[in-house]
This record gives structure tokens, C-alpha cells and sequence, in this order.
């Protein structure tokens, strides 16, 4: 049986918390491990994070939706902005370059959350229908 | 206040008083950090003890911080709990810092 859970914030980097901790307690109520749980959590805040930042350019005042569907095999995350789409070549799932301790350029300060999100979940898409952007991600249940 | 500092010999160990270290504070952690450079303090210890959970945000601030010493000093992380060793672990992030059990440990020196 399909479960639906539909949470809104306002584009507030501070508001974050509030839909992690939500995400967390139906994680609870699932097969999913601790490590698994808190992997669910980063992969959540880093989107939510994206369509702040980068789809509202951080003005507050602007929603942020995410939808939780959970049934016996998946839970799917689809979160939701009407702002700037993310640019295609930002989508790519290249591989990440590979950090060297020796050299500086490759300590990256930014630009991980894609690939962070891209490593971590079971499927992942993205879409823009009319104003609508929406990340779509899934992780498997056991 | 989201950080405080204290002086440990020559160490400046920064207390993260938080439990998240992520994108709505990562920039106060980098002012944080690069006050205390440019005030002098080369030696600094990240007690990561109370945060529980890091994005690539707080991850970006920490590496911000290690790049501005440019190897003029040190930079270690203490004590830091299952999701963020994780995440450092995701990133490689476990090639570029030190990150001890304690910051008793940290400040024993390398």
C-alpha cells in the first residue's frame, strides 16, 4: 500500500532541519538501517539545500515542497521548487574528480551535493513540467 | 553562538556548539575560522563532538578553512560521530583530514 506524506517550507536554509526530521520519523518506521536513515537525511537536505540556494537564489518567501511516497519496496523523495531549473551539465552523472592531498585545486569547497545524492540513492531524476521543477529520488527497502 | 574557541598550549580548539553543521551556518563557521587565522592562530582543532549531522555545505566550510592555512600550521577534527565520519568517508574527505578519537587526543600534537 502506497503511503503519501506532502511537507512545504519557506526558502529558508533554517527551515531544513524541519523537513529532515520529518523524513527521519517515517524512516523509523521502516526496514532501513541507522547508516542507511542518516544517508536518506543528507541526500534530503542536500536537494532541499539546491533548490534554495540555487533555484530561489536564497530569497525567502518562496516554496519548497517535498513529497514522500513510501510503500513496501521504496521510499521516493520528490522535491519541488518553482524556481530556476538546475543546468543540464549539472545533472551529469560524471564521476566525481578524485581529491588529491597534495594538491590544493582538488580540495573542493562546493559542487558536491549532486554527486554526494548520485552515489548514495537507488534512482534519480529530474523534470521541469511548466513552473515546476522536481527532484525525484528512491532508495530501495529491504 | 553557534561556535566558541579556547586555548589548549598552542592548539585553538573550536567548539561546535550545534548538532547540525550545515548550509545555514556553514558561511558563519567560515568567518569563524578565518578570524582566528587571521588573528594568528595556526593550530586549530575542530571539536566536532555535538554535531550530529554534516551536509557537503558545513563539508565545504571545513575545507575552506584547511585551504586557507595553506600549510602554514595544522587543522584536525576531534571526535566526530557516525553520519559525519561517514560523510568524510563518502567524499575522501578521510585523505585530507586528521580526524582523532578525542581533542585530548588532537592536542597531544602529530
Amino acid at each position: 500500500m502506497l503511503a503519501t506524506l506532502s511537507l512545504e517550507i519557506d526558502s529558508k536554509l533554517s527551515n531544513t532541519t524541519l523537513m529532515a526530521m520529518a523524513v527521519r520519523g517515517v524512516c523509523a518506521m521502516t526496514t532501513l538501517s541507522p547508516v542507511e536513515t542518516n544517508r536518506l537525511e543528507l541526500c534530503l537536505v542536500e536537494i532541499v539545500n539546491n533548490a534554495i540556494e540555487h533555484a530561489y537564489e536564497n530569497q525567502a518567501g518562496n516554496s519548497v515542497h517535498v513529497q514522500l511516497e513510501l510503500d513496501d519496496a521504496v521510499i521516493r523523495l520528490i522535491v519541488s521548487d518553482y524556481g530556476k531549473s538546475i543546468p543540464q551539465d549539472s545533472l551529469q552523472k560524471d564521476a566525481e574528480s578524485e581529491l588529491n592531498p597534495e594538491q590544493s585545486d582538488t580540495w573542493l569547497c562546493s559542487g558536491r551535493g549532486l554527486h554526494i545524492v548520485n552515489k548514495l540513492m537507488d534512482a534519480v531524476s529530474y523534470q521541469r513540467i511548466g513552473e515546476k521543477n522536481s527532484f525525484i529520488m528512491e532508495k530501495r527497502l529491504r | 553562538m553557534s561556535f566558541d574557541q579556547r586555548q589548549e598550549g598552542e592548539f585553538t580548539v573550536i567548539e561546535i556548539v550545534e548538532a547540525r553543521l550545515d548550509a545555514s551556518i556553514a558561511e558563519s563557521f567560515k568567518t569563524f575560522a578565518f578570524n582566528l587565522i587571521d588573528n594568528d592562530q595556526h593550530h586549530l582543532v575542530v571539536n566536532l563532538s555535538q554535531v550530529r549531522f554534516m551536509d557537503s555545505s558545513g563539508l565545504g566550510a571545513l575545507v575552506a578553512a584547511f585551504k586557507k592555512l595553506a600549510g602554514n600550521g595544522s587543522f584536525s577534527l576531534a571526535a566526530a560521530q557516525p553520519a559525519v565520519r561517514d560523510l568524510f568517508d563518502l567524499t575522501s574527505m578521510d585523505k585530507l583530514f586528521t580526524v582523532h578519537d578525542s581533542v585530548a587526543e588532537a592536542v597531544k600534537g602529530n
